[in-house]
């Protein structure tokens, strides 16, 4: 469960951070199909991160929820299991906010 | 009918499998019946929500990889056209569902341990995990439903 809650919580923070600063582990040129290593621009067209910031956010989260599993069963017992949903539910409210300027004008 | 369509038909089938679970596996964390229930919503509350856990992850997985793979072809053919329209709103719903779509994917493991504790523990936990799923499922497949709609089937 300590793997989860610690996954959950750094791939909400994580994948919020990666939007906003871009850090894509790679980018996707849909117009040509082809795939480049971290950041690029657009080939021929638009450049997608959307893959990107996923990856990026899973490996950050998984490296984060394996050294949760080091920690000692005492420890892991308080980590609390809601910080999962409220990271999410945070995360969400967030990218509301950063994307209001579509619905405002 | 060329493959993206097919494979859009296919996320779309998905998307009604996994909003049906998670809508059933909701209900019956969130307003549950007493059981045996006469009643049409009775029995619909009624169900075992343990018992859709695995359909719910694997359901939404299968769902999102389709959705990523038809995912360039809406970037260059359908958000195009979109901006073109200067539909901003419709725009902005489908960035809201990219991201509570990907959201969601973080939250299968927490959301499938909780569900395989035993029933006294992480209750609140089990049942906020449901609802937070839910709303990302019925938003996701309510936006791709419009906004494929805007662009028109097959076009």
């Amino acid at each position: 469960m300590r793997f989860a809650i610690v996954f959950a919580v750094v791939y909400a923070i994580a994948y919020l951070v990666c939007v906003e600063r871009n850090y894509a582990l790679f980018t996707y040129h849909p117009a040509i199909g082809e795939w480049g290593v971290g950041v690029e621009k657009g080939r021929d067209g638009p450049a997608m991160y959307w893959y990107g910031w996923m990856a990026s956010s899973t490996l950050a989260a998984s490296l984060a929820g394996a050294a949760a599993m080091l920690l000692p069963q005492s420890a892991a017992r308080r980590l609390p299991a809601g910080a999962s949903w409220v990271a999410a539910a945070a995360a969400m409210l967030a990218f509301c906010y950063l994307l209001r300027g579509f619905f405002l004008r | 009918m060329n493959g993206t369509t097919a494979l859009l038909i296919l996320h779309g089938l998905c998307a009604v499998a996994l909003l049906g679970a998670i809508t059933h596996q909701a209900a019956s964390v969130l307003l549950p019946a007493r059981k045996p229930a006469a009643s049409f919503t009775g029995r619909f509350r009624g169900v075992s929500g343990g018992s859709y856990v695995d359909a719910v992850v694997v359901l939404y997985i299968v769902t999102a990889l389709l959705g990523a793979i038809i995912y360039g072809e809406y970037r260059i053919s359908v958000r195009t056209v979109i901006e073109q329209l200067e539909m901003r709103s419709a725009n902005g719903v489908f960035e809201l569902k990219e991201h509570f779509a990907a959201i969601g994917v973080g939250l299968l493991p927490v959301y499938w341990y909780a569900w395989r504790e035993p029933l006294g523990t992480h209750g609140r936990t089990r049942a906020v995990l449901t609802a937070l799923l839910a709303f990302v499922v019925w938003w996701s497949f309510l936006v791709g439903h419009v906004v494929n709609n805007i662009r028109g089937f097959g076009s």
